[in-house]
């Protein structure tokens, strides 16, 4: 523990990593960081942290890989600020951008995943000189349309909405547990085994603030923050001709790849995918060891080992 | 009595402020702002004291409104249960009532915001004190 009380260690059996620590525009952000070889960087989104990407760990860098696993500002064992203006679109890519540079990555693949998709790909094109591939998953990377699931009032905005969110989600931690378990195909498997990891690695409602604010930063339309972030990570996005592979959750309903793996894909018509996995939203614990070996093999092709 | 009422003038000598819950954002959806400021008067009242309300269990809480710059008015809110000085909070009856707050905000914000889709949320992520709502 800290001398705020959080935890700065967490042992498990799938997570023997020694943990890092680097101070990023202030705060103090956890990541691990295991292998040799180019970097492979695995990006999280709500309310996950790098547990999410245990199964990638060993896989990735038993192919001579390095792999770095951050966690968010607010999520993890990084610092979790408690005020909701802690948290902008803008700040945490440059939180990102902060880590990856002290850590001097070059020739990087940036895997995303949920808001690990406007975060790193944010990283990733204005920072394209330290960057040569994206694997990107379930996430979105433009300001409009939502998903209609995030247009929805019950459950999606009235869960996050004024005083409802800290209630449901921060006394209640309703997303780290529930919504999270709502959201893997085999629920009984991340039940017994990841359910409490998530739940216990946000122990008390102020660690939990960033659960409640991730949903508010989704646009819904033209009067939203970030608007102008996200119109600009679509403009870029069309212009990159990064190796790029898209892999998806078959049951995802809350980016279905019918409409958002789709949309990247004319995005970027040169990507491979998408490559359909066992998985809704949180397909890593559904199909962790298959997305790592995808992740290898499109490598591998684009390294002509 | 199940749901919230407005008080003027509660009885704060030998209670304290104890700290329950904090919003930083209350005009996220902007009817969530309006229904406050009508409700307590806030374009009149502003910062001069805080808004009261009596919870099903019998506690009084404290609305505290708070300001940012640049902001419309309220920008936050916190909510302080009003218990004898030296008591501890039952923790079960702050969550009932912290419901009953919510099933009165939703209510008094109106539209397309609805108690049967606030009740639904917390069921279908099992809060108990949502089950039987």
């Amino acid at each position: 523990m800290d001398a705020s009380g959080a935890a700065l260690r967490f042992t498990h059996e799938e997570w023997p990593y020694e943990p890092k620590f680097k101070q990023v525009n202030g705060w103090r952000m956890h990541y691990v960081d295991e292998g040799i070889g180019d970097p492979v960087v695995l990006l999280h989104g709500n309310p996950g942290w790098g547990f999410l990407y245990r199964k990638f760990i060993k896989p990735l860098t038993a192919a001579g890989r390095r792999v770095i696993v951050p966690d968010m500002i607010g999520f993890g064992l990084s610092e979790k600020p408690v005020r909701e203006q802690a948290h902008t679109l803008d700040g945490h890519i440059a939180n990102l951008t902060g880590l990856l540079r002290q850590l001097d990555v070059r020739n990087t693949t940036i895997v995303c995943h949920d808001w690990g998709g406007p975060t790193g790909l944010g990283f990733a094109l204005s920072n394209p000189d330290r960057v040569r591939a994206l694997i990107i998953m379930s996430t979105w990377a433009w300001p409009l349309p939502p998903a209609e699931f995030h247009k929805r009032i019950f459950p999606w905005r009235m869960m996050h909405a004024p005083l409802v969110g800290p209630c449901l989600l921060g006394r209640h931690n309703a997303l780290a547990g529930r919504g999270m378990y709502l959201s893997v195909v085999d629920r009984k498997k991340f039940r017994a085994e990841a359910q409490s990891v998530y739940e216990n690695i946000l122990p008390d409602p102020a660690s939990r603030l960033l659960t409640w604010t991730w949903p508010r930063w989704i646009p819904l339309d033209e009067s939203a923050r970030g608007l102008a972030r996200f119109e600009w990570l679509e403009r870029e996005l069309r212009k990159s001709k990064l190796p790029t592979l898209l892999v998806w959750g078959r049951e995802d309903e809350v980016f279905d790849h019918k409409t958002f793996a789709t949309r990247f894909k004319e995005l970027l018509p040169h990507a491979e995918g998408p490559e359909l996995v066992t998985g809704r939203h949180f397909l890593q614990e559904d199909s962790g060891e298959e997305i790592a070996g995808k992740i290898n093999g499109f490598l591998d092709r684009i390294e002509g080992r | 009595m199940t749901t919230m009422h407005v008080i003027e003038n509660p009885t704060l000598e030998g209670k304290r402020r104890a700290f329950v819950l904090a919003e930083d954002r209350v005009g996220h959806y902007p009817e969530f702002r309006e229904f406050f400021v009508k409700r307590f008067s806030l374009d009149a009242n502003a910062l001069s004291r805080p808004g009261y309300v009596l919870a099903p269990s019998g506690m009084v809480y404290a609305l505290v409104f708070i300001g940012r710059s640049g902001e419309p008015f309220p920008d936050g809110i916190e909510v302080y249960a009003l218990p004898d000085a030296l008591e501890p909070l039952n923790d079960p009856e702050i969550d009932a009532d912290l419901w009953a707050l919510l099933r009165w905000m939703i209510a008094g914000v109106g539209g397309a915001w609805r108690v049967e889709d606030l009740d639904a949320t917390g069921r279908l992520y099992q809060l108990s004190v949502a089950a039987g709502a």
